[in-house]
């Protein structure tokens, strides 16, 4: 079954997408040139953008009629920028999550997150002196927590080597498979498109006109 | 208690000689600033001569009307002031920082002049000198609220995107950095509050004492204004802010760019 479905969307006069399917569990990767609209892609589908013309159903709804906080907690997208608070990793989770107004979960749980991310450190370990791969580290293992319906990823190992970034992907797939979530991924690793990908839409000279 | 001593012209001429020791030391050192020192005070010269003639014309035919044009005249300054330092912000935006800064300035000054000294409020002895305090401070106040709020949501930008992509709703991610701005706004005045009367004797108290007022008189009036200065400050940056981030995002809660489309 489809659970994202686009038709005739355009943005900004530039960007024209074909009809694009994605389905419900799987693993989508979305690739192209840069500047083909990828990333905007995954903004107009979580509503932080909206298309100049065309629709996106999400589960069969239009999301122009859709709460957009409420879509962007089950379609959540982890953007390509890390941003982490300039504190500790415990205090990281406890402040996105006070944010959503959810208690921070427990140690065992975050702890959980992050060695599925490959990322064993300690709670309290301050994130100014973690590295730039190891911060996108806890960065993914914090937005992956939420338990969302489907998660939107741009460029979610790009900081990492390939090594790594295969394990880190790896951990992804098979935490999306057991708990049902659907994964968009943004990604210019052709290797990781090649491994993992269940489904490409290719999105170079389709989009932009 | 004596009136004012009148300053002679060649005594007052005097004052400038100390105007060449600054821009001696600005040569000096090469400073960047020679030119704008100079302008600066010539600006300052001419403009003060003005405002003498005219508040001296104003003061011998006391009209409602004259009041009302001076002190409309320093709120169209203020604002052009405060609305060139915030360019590329949107037009709601700029709209909501001018209608702040009228009303507080007006509101306050009413107030101050109308109820606690008590006199009428076109009185221009009392209104303009009173509003050019007020008016002042509340544009200074919004120029470093906003400065504030701006550069702090241009250097955080990914912190607001992420939380955006999270679902949280824009008004509690862009409510911390209103408070943030408000506070720092209103940091000089408290601050200044706080040294008063030990470390210095403000302006408008010194002038009353040199003019002969009694001591007493003065504070009071300094007190006074303090507590005004304070109110209109932080009344215009809360409402420019409180009106003006809500123009940073739509219904579909979605932010739209600070910066006007151009």
């Amino acid at each position: 079954m489809n659970i994202i479905e686009t038709e005739a969307l355009t943005y900004a006069g530039i960007l024209h997408y074909p009809p694009l399917r994605i389905m419900e569990g799987a693993v989508t990767f979305l690739t192209g040139d840069s500047g083909s609209g990828k990333t905007t892609l995954l903004r107009l589908i979580n509503a932080t953008l909206s298309p100049e013309y065309g629709h996106i159903f999400y589960r069969g709804e239009d999301t122009r009629l859709s709460d957009p906080l409420e879509l962007r907690r089950k379609v959540l997208l982890t953007g390509q920028s890390v941003f982490l608070f300039d504190t500790t990793i415990r205090d990281n989770f406890h402040m996105y999550y006070e944010y959503r107004d959810l208690p921070t979960p427990s140690d065992e749980l975050i702890d959980r997150y992050l060695s599925l991310c490959m990322a064993p450190f300690a709670l309290d370990s301050s994130c100014n002196t973690l590295s730039g791969g190891e911060r996108q580290r806890v960065y993914l293992a914090i937005f992956l927590s939420f338990g969302a319906d489907t998660l939107l990823l741009d460029e979610p190992t790009s900081a990492l080597d390939r090594h790594l970034s295969d394990s880190v992907f790896s951990n992804i797939v098979s935490f999306a498979k057991n708990s049902g979530t659907t994964l968009v991924v943004v990604s210019h690793d052709t290797e990781l498109v090649k491994k993992h990908a269940e489904f490409e839409l290719n999105l170079t000279n389709e989009v932009r006109r | 208690m004596n009136g004012i001593v009148e300053l002679q012209i060649w005594q007052f001429l005097s004052v400038y000689l100390l105007l060449f020791v600054v821009l001696g030391i600005f040569l000096k050192m090469k400073l960047n600033q020679t030119k704008k020192l100079l302008l600066s005070s010539v600006m300052m010269t001419i403009q003060l001569i003005a405002a003498g003639f005219v508040l001296t014309f104003i003061f011998e035919r006391p009209h409602p009307a004259f009041t009302i044009i001076y002190l409309s005249a320093m709120l169209v300054f203020a604002s052009y002031q405060v609305v060139s330092k915030n360019r590329k912000l949107n037009r709601k935006f700029k709209i909501s920082i001018v209608l702040s800064l009228w009303s507080s300035g007006t509101l306050v000054l009413a107030m101050f002049v109308g109820v606690i000294v008590g006199v009428s409020i076109f009185n221009p002895q009392y209104t303009i000198p009173l509003g050019g305090m007020i008016i002042g401070n509340a544009m200074t106040g919004i120029n470093l609220g906003m400065k504030t709020f701006t550069e702090s949501i241009a250097t955080q930008r990914n912190k607001l995107e992420n939380l955006l992509n999270l679902g949280v709703d824009p008004k509690r991610i862009l409510l911390p950095h209103v408070n943030q701005a408000l506070e720092t706004a209103l940091m000089p005045t408290i601050n200044s509050m706080m040294g008063m009367g030990i470390i210095f004797l403000p302006g408008m108290m010194t002038g009353q004492i040199l003019s002969g007022t009694n001591p007493t008189t003065a504070i009071l009036y300094q007190i006074a204004i303090m507590i005004a200065i304070c109110s209109t400050v932080c009344l215009a940056v809360f409402g420019a802010l409180i009106f003006g981030y809500r123009t940073l995002y739509n219904s579909r809660k979605q932010f739209v760019s600070f910066l006007q489309e151009s």
